[in-house]
């Protein structure tokens, strides 16, 4: 008797999400099984990475992170190229952190000139964050899709309290959106609903279902992940049925881990070492759990995800 | 449809048909067919023609094919003696007007380009705007799909005086609406009207002089058209899909004053095709069954103060408050403040006074939105120290109110008043007790405020089902003796409500997915006689949850066929809760503890669960920290039933199902239960007497142990046998 792999019978598949324009377009979702059951089905557009660029200098960032980008951390146009020349980035996702009116407070119209400026130097997808402010996020983030028209952004996060503003400008400007909920399947899914109401087109939705950093509530992450993967594929749930966004470099990093220096905590190691890990493991931990788009920060970091990536879509004999 | 209205639509149309057409044979003399025609820095051509035919009109020749239409479209004149229906004649015109005002439009730009100002803002010596460009209908058009503003009233015509329309414009502006203005009555115009008032016209201050014509009419509707193209997501061509986002998001209406002529009634027939009804100030006659548009079609003599509120009712615009506008300082973070007796300045309710709430529901046309009235004197005119007799009514209506949802927003009072900083709030109903600080009086708090508040917040958290509320204070004895006896009237017959209603007379129930966050396959069933667990939601509280997000997580279900009636399972709940629960859950029982229990969250309220010795069922409460005879205290007991698992023999149960006369009836229910904490007990006391005497066992509530008597079976068990518990001798359990 030979041995049989038991398979998964799947009656869902994810929506195939092109980002970007013209030549460049990079299309993400499609799959038809699990994260890498490539024995069990088809997943035609590996998982994608977006390297994070800052709109203004990051102050607090560790000299382990910032160390790659010290020549380019203050303008915003030099750090994307930087990530496309040297790093080869497949995608570039803006963190417009200084717009949060709890730090320098950028007015709306700044943040969108230097949006704009940063897609007109890049020819791969352009992700842009604002800060979770829903108030500043619907003034920047129109703006953002008014100046960028055309140029299909993947603008977020839109929450439930901007998703109609937000989301009736990106229809207006044709940018894709990034649907934001707070670690909770059923609001993920309403929010869907709800953007389906405002008749955002489907190929233009992906989910952003928050996630947080290796110890720090990353299970907690990887089961709505998970479970919200399994609804699309396995329970025909049509309104999960999304690529999934992961944005989790910034919270990777802001972690006591990876910032505490090696004289402060001797047995932590080496403290790059322990940066790059921790972001690379909790990206490859997201990654088995079903996202589509990675959002990181650290080059090696990358490079061991991207390696990962790799060896996993290797179809086996199985 | 009156036959009156579509008569005169459909002259009008022809009329305007026609006016199209020399226009167009004119224009084709003079320039030739491949003339470019169109409207100015727009991708939406002529924007109704584009968005409802998908024509691109780009030349004098498209504009042909577009009039060959109309008149395919224009239906033949009524006559006296044809007396079918006539709605879809009438709105084929209104379509065909719109048409031909585009076109005409159109050509106006062409022979007298500076007929219109083609800006944002009136010229000293041009006060017309014409078509809004794509810059403008991006900026502003946003605002229809977001909520910024709602809509906007298309005003064709001139108030009787400036005043006046300058008084409407206002009462429009306030409820962010855009105002769109054309045409004249007897010469005059409104926005001319509103500029010799001395009030600022132009896109900025959101009132808009289209043209001087009815035919400017056109402006606005195409304004619609594109919104939902270019926001909406719809595509050019895609009429009904753009008919039918503008009628249930764009929230616009007409509104004609002075006479109506065939050339109005023809444009108002057109609206009609996009939701959009008219309200005029004229006695035309009107159409009032629902059937296009939300609610009313066309809705007729309205005196103009009325006219903006009556307009607001009809299309079902929902009024926005942003602020709750009080002296003092509102929300949440004040709600658990104390008024101490030093700090107290005047208290009235609790016991001390004579004190009431109420909310009830009244027809639409008995409640005047915003109005607040106190009747007797207010905190200004007593001393440190008073006490007053109270009571607050509050009115509501609203076009998806229902009487049960009364006691819910009712409800709402304690939390509601006790935001305001300086105050606070205790009880409900009869026994509602209010204090105010001193703090609160000199900063110039007066009750009259606590009517602002309930208004300000049942619209914006009850906006789904409340659109009118009126607030009556009283502190004049008598009044408040009136409340009162009319409370009590009120409150027995929603108490004979809530007591009538069974599982089976209701064939709806609802869900509550409210707690999958942390309990993923967990789905609760609510029914009428099964409050959910956690004792936060009963089944009315569903259906107005349900009404208010439609979306939430309280979705109705229908329960379809009864497959087991005594434990509880219906054909359409076990289909939700397998779906619901991502095929976790493959059948539940509402009734039942041992057979398909319900699973729970973890917010329950009690855990059930079974006394094999005594054959009986045994339940405790959160707040009961002690053993319990199962052998397992409060919280391991949690942790057997929470999480979404299906458990047999453990069960969440609410306080209140224990007293229901569907509780445990798979297990035989009350009768079954042979312990219960004496705090639980006691609670729940009242409610059981009528039950047990229902039971044949008056006395039943003493034959249950409680932690006196034992905490373990071997302790309780003879005294079960002492006091002839049923349970001993019903049919084994397990």
């Amino acid at each position: 008797m030979t041995f049989e792999i038991p398979k998964v019978s799947y009656s869902g598949k994810i929506k195939e999400i092109p980002l970007g324009r013209g030549e460049n377009i990079i299309t993400v979702g499609g799959e038809s099984c699990y994260p890498f059951h490539l024995f069990e089905g088809a997943i035609p557009h590996p998982p994608k990475i977006a390297m994070e660029v800052y709109d203004k200098e990051p102050e607090d960032w560790p000299d382990t992170a910032l160390e790659p980008f010290a020549d380019v951390a203050g303008d915003p146009v030099a750090w994307a190229r930087k990530c496309v020349d040297t790093y080869g980035a497949e995608m570039i996702a803006l963190q417009l952190a200084s717009t949060d009116p709890n730090a320098e407070d950028t007015p709306a119209d700044e943040a969108a000139a230097i949006t704009k400026k940063v897609s007109d130097a890049v020819d791969v997808p352009l992700i842009v964050f604002g800060t979770s402010n829903t108030d500043k996020d619907t003034e920047v983030l129109k703006a953002v899709c008014e100046t960028c028209e055309g140029k299909n952004l993947i603008i977020g996060p839109l929450g439930e309290g901007n998703y109609r503003a937000i989301g009736a400008t990106a229809i207006g400007y044709k940018h894709t959106v990034m649907a934001s909920t707070p670690i909770d399947i059923n609001l993920a899914k309403q929010l869907n609903i709800l953007l389906g109401n405002l008749n955002v087109p489907d190929d233009k939705i992906i989910i952003d279902p928050t996630t947080g950093a290796l110890g720090y509530g990353l299970e907690y992450c990887y089961s709505v992940i998970e479970r919200i993967r399994t609804a699309a594929l396995i329970q025909e749930d049509e309104r999960l049925q999304f690529p999934i966004i992961a944005n989790f470099a910034k919270e990777v990093w802001k972690t006591k881990e990876v910032k505490l220096s090696e004289p402060e905590a001797p047995l932590l190691g080496d403290q790059k070492k322990r940066g790059v890990l921790m972001e690379a493991m909790t990206a490859q931990c997201v990654l088995l759990a079903g996202a589509d788009i990675l959002v990181m920060r650290h080059p090696e970091a990358i490079n061991l995800v991207k390696e990962s990536i790799q060896d996993l879509m290797i179809k086996g004999e199985g | 449809m009156s036959k009156i209205i579509c008569s005169a639509a459909i002259r009008g149309a022809h009329k305007i048909v026609g006016t199209a057409e020399a226009k167009y044979e004119g224009a084709l003399k003079k320039w030739g067919p491949d003339q470019e025609i169109g409207f100015p820095n727009t991708t939406y051509y002529l924007p109704i023609i584009y968005g409802m035919l998908g024509i691109p009109v780009k030349t004098l020749a498209d504009a042909k094919k577009v009039l060959d239409k109309c008149k395919k479209l224009l239906p033949e004149p009524v006559s006296d003696k044809v007396w079918l229906p006539y709605l879809a004649p009438a709105l084929e015109a209104g379509m065909a007007t719109f048409f031909a005002e585009e076109i005409i439009e159109a050509i106006r730009y062409l022979e007298d380009p500076d007929f219109y100002t083609k800006g944002e803002d009136p010229l000293p010596d041009n006060i017309w705007l014409g078509a809004a460009d794509d810059v403008i209908m991006r900026k502003r058009g946003v605002e229809f799909v977001d909520g910024t503003a709602p809509g906007f009233a298309a005003i064709l015509g001139a108030a009787p005086t400036k005043e006046i329309a300058a008084k409407i414009a206002i009462e429009l502006q306030e409820k962010n609406l855009y105002v769109f203005m054309c045409g004249d009555h007897e010469g005059k115009t409104m926005s001319e009207q509103l500029i010799e008032a001395g009030v600022q016209i132009g896109w900025p201050t959101r009132l808009v002089s289209f043209g001087p014509s009815y035919m400017a009419a056109v402006f606005a509707i195409g304004f619609a058209t594109r919104a939902a193209m270019s926001f909406g997501g719809v595509k050019p061509g895609d009429f009904a899909a753009n008919l039918r986002y503008n009628k249930d998001r764009i929230f616009a209406f007409a509104m004609p004053l002075g006479t109506v002529t065939d050339e109005w009634y023809a444009n108002a027939a057109g609206a009609i095709n996009w939701g959009f009804p008219t309200i005029a100030d004229t006695p035309i006659p009107q159409i009032l069954p629902t059937g296009i548009c939300t609610y009313e079609h066309v809705v007729s003599n309205i005196p103009h103060d009325q006219i903006v509120a009556k307009a607001i009712e009809v299309r079902g615009l929902k009024v926005s408050i942003s602020k709750v506008d009080i002296p003092m300082s509102y929300g949440p973070a004040f709600e658990g403040e104390r008024i101490r007796k030093d700090d107290l300045y005047f208290e009235c309710g609790g016991g001390r006074t004579l004190g009431v709430e109420l909310t009830v529901s009244k027809d639409m046309s008995e409640v005047e939105d915003g109005k607040i009235e106190m009747i007797g004197p207010d905190l200004d005119q007593v001393k440190e120290g008073d006490k007053l007799p109270f009571a607050m009514l509050i009115e509501v209506a609203g076009r998806q109110m229902q009487s049960d949802f009364e006691p819910i927003l009712e409800r709402q009072i304690h939390h509601l008043v006790n935001y305001v900083q300086g105050i606070m709030h205790i009880g409900q109903r009869n026994i509602m007790w209010i204090r105010v600080g001193k703090a609160a009086v000199e900063k110039g708090f007066l009750l009259k405020h606590l009517g602002t508040v309930m208004h300000a917040k049942y619209h914006q958290d009850f906006g789904g089902i409340v659109d009118k509320v009126q607030v009556k204070l009283y502190t004049d004895e008598e009044k408040v003796k009136e409340i009162l006896e009319l409370s009590k009237k009120v409150y027995k017959k929603r108490d004979e409500r809530v007591e009538g209603m069974t599982d089976e007379t209701e064939e709806t129930y609802y869900s509550c997915t409210l707690c999958q966050s942390f309990a993923p396959s967990h789905v609760c069933i609510i029914t009428p006689e099964r409050v959910g667990m956690c004792g936060a939601y009963n089944w009315l509280d569903c259906k107005a949850s349900f009404e208010i997000n439609p979306t939430g997580p309280n979705q109705p279900i229908i329960k379809g066929e009864c497959t087991e009636p005594v434990l509880g399972q219906w054909k359409g709940i076990t289909d939700f809760v397998n779906k619901a629960s991502r095929q976790k859950v493959e059948q539940v029982s509402a009734y039942s503890l041992m057979n398909f229990p319900m699973t729970a969250c973890g917010c329950f309220e009690c855990v059930a669960t079974i006394l094999p010795m005594c054959n009986g069922i045994m339940v405790v409460n959160r707040d009961f920290m002690g053993m319990t005879p199962c052998g397992m205290k409060f919280t391991t007991l949690a942790g057997m039933v929470g999480g979404g698992n299906q458990t047999p023999g453990f069960l969440g149960v609410s306080k209140h199902y224990i007293c229901s006369k569907k509780f445990l009836l798979a297990e035989g229910g009350l009768k079954r239960v042979v312990w219960l904490p004496k705090m639980l007990k006691e609670e729940l006391a009242e409610r059981m007497k009528p039950i047990c005497e229902e039971m044949g066992i008056p006395n039943f509530a003493d034959m249950i142990a409680d932690e006196t008597v034992g905490t373990t079976e071997e302790e309780i068990l003879p005294f079960l046998e002492e006091k002839g518990h049923p349970a001993l001798t019903m049919d084994p359990l397990m």
